[in-house]
């Protein structure tokens, strides 16, 4: 077989749209998710209990099931209860920031559970809520242990993305399909789709790890 | 040089899970007054202080601090303000400045503003020989500094009482007396104390009054002289005789 360079080049300006695309719900998704994580994991350690089952039933249900599954869920089944159509992007967002948020609110708690229990005692014994000791002393200490760990799910979800495609919505791998069902080049795109998946993780790992030497 | 009641506590128990670590302690803290508490290891007597300002829930029994019960979190928080704390491992802030540890929870809980909050802040930290290290982060100071930085910041509530939890147990020997020294000069000062810890010196002269607790009850009680001197009872003989 030969390698086609001029289908590649002719190719590549449609999938850096798809990639930008795949970046921006990439990014939404786990914006989403970090707020959803972010009070999900002060829930599974608040003093609350219906709180913390709330939580954990969540991150359970949906570390539990398929990511693939939840978007066809969101995209397919939730329209048939509310009666309303979901536009691809909002159903894609919606998925991947849910799932993320399981994930993210793992991260966290693991997190905020690093730090001394002491640090919260101290705070307490001040005068100040468990809210004021949570936000001044607590998580400014947990965002060390939480930074690494955020940017391989900011890597992960970037991966994940690719299954919305399914849904139609136009991110890189379903670029890369289109592409494919008029030109025939699957050896040359698919190798460009994975090339332009892994230079994303790349430079995601790398401001990672610039954040990581900053917070030291 | 006993004044007026601040802190009364009634029949308290605690449990944790089977093990029961209080039997029936009933005590009374006076304004002005320093109280130390001695006991060998386990005897209950850090969970006494950690009852007084709810840090642990009793199991039955009633704690008042001037007349509020330490229950319930707007209740707690009450007492919190005025009943400061200080932990045998510090507990600093490492993610702040030392100034910052000190203007923290003034400025949260006292709505103090920046500025009153710092001059207040450094005027604690000359009083304890620290105003240089203002702006050093916790980390960077040796243990005794770090536990002078944390009475500081303990009074910059400008609590009406100071609880101490063994002060002195985590510190290399060189530094103890630098703690104590301070200690010394608040209690001079006339500040409530009370104070679990095993430095029989600092007990001997400066405490009021000397509790010996063991097994999770008060076995004997009285000023430093009688218990150091004139134990009655035969276990307050035998941990005195193991320590001194």
């Amino acid at each position: 077989m030969s390698f086609d360079f001029e289908l590649i080049e002719k190719a590549l300006p449609l999938l850096l749209m798809g990639a930008a695309v795949t970046i921006e719900i990439t990014a939404v998704s786990v914006a989403v998710g970090f707020f959803i994580g972010l009070f999900a994991g002060i829930a599974r350690i608040s003093q609350i209990r219906i709180l913390r089952l709330i939580a954990a039933v969540y991150a359970d249900c949906i570390r539990g099931t398929p990511l693939l599954v939840q978007i066809f869920l969101i995209y397919f089944a939730l329209p048939i209860l509310t009666g309303h159509q979901i536009e691809p992007f909002a159903a894609a967002v919606m998925a991947c920031g849910i799932n993320s948020g399981a994930y993210i609110s793992e991260i966290f708690r693991a997190g905020i559970q690093s730090v001394d229990l002491g640090q919260m005692e101290a705070g307490r014994s001040l005068g100040l809520t468990w809210w004021q000791t949570m936000v001044y002393v607590v998580l400014p200490q947990a965002i060390r242990n939480i930074l690494p760990p955020l940017g391989n799910e900011f890597i992960a979800m970037l991966k994940d993305s690719s299954l919305v495609s399914v849904i139609g919505f136009e991110e890189l791998t379903r670029r890369g399909q289109l592409i494919i069902a008029q030109t025939y080049g699957s050896f040359e795109i698919w190798l460009t789709v994975a090339a332009l998946y892994l230079i994303m993780t790349l430079a995601i790992s790398q401001v990672v790890a610039f954040l990581e030497r900053r917070t030291k | 040089m006993s004044g007026e009641c601040m802190i009364s506590v009634e029949h308290i128990k605690k449990s944790f899970g089977k093990l029961e670590v209080l039997k029936d302690i009933s005590l009374k803290i006076r304004e002005g007054e320093v109280v130390v508490i001695i006991g060998p290891s386990g005897s209950g007597k850090s969970t006494i202080l950690r009852c007084m300002n709810g840090l642990e829930t009793v199991t039955s029994g009633q704690i008042t601090f001037e007349g509020i019960p330490v229950t319930g979190e707007a209740n707690i928080n009450e007492v919190r303000r005025e009943v400061g704390m200080v932990f045998q491992r510090f507990n600093l802030f490492p993610n702040m400045s030392v100034i910052k540890n000190l203007m923290l929870a003034p400025m949260k809980v006292r709505k103090l503003g920046a500025e009153e909050a710092r001059s207040r802040g450094m005027e604690l930290l000359k009083r304890v020989g620290l105003a240089d290290k203002a702006e050093s982060r916790p980390t960077q100071l040796s243990g005794g500094q770090q536990q002078r930085v944390a009475i500081a910041r303990a009074l910059a509530m400008q609590p009406k009482v100071l609880l101490f939890d063994e002060p002195t147990s985590a510190l290399d020997p060189e530094m103890v007396h630098e703690v104590l020294d301070v200690m010394k000069d608040l209690a001079k000062a006339g500040m409530t104390m009370v104070v679990v810890t095993h430095e029989m010196g600092f007990a001997r002269e400066v405490a009021d009054r000397v509790m010996f607790v063991d097994g999770g009850v008060i076995v004997e009680e009285g000023t430093p002289e009688e218990v150091f001197s004139h134990p009655k009872e035969a276990r307050t003989k035998a941990f005195l005789a193991s320590v001194l």
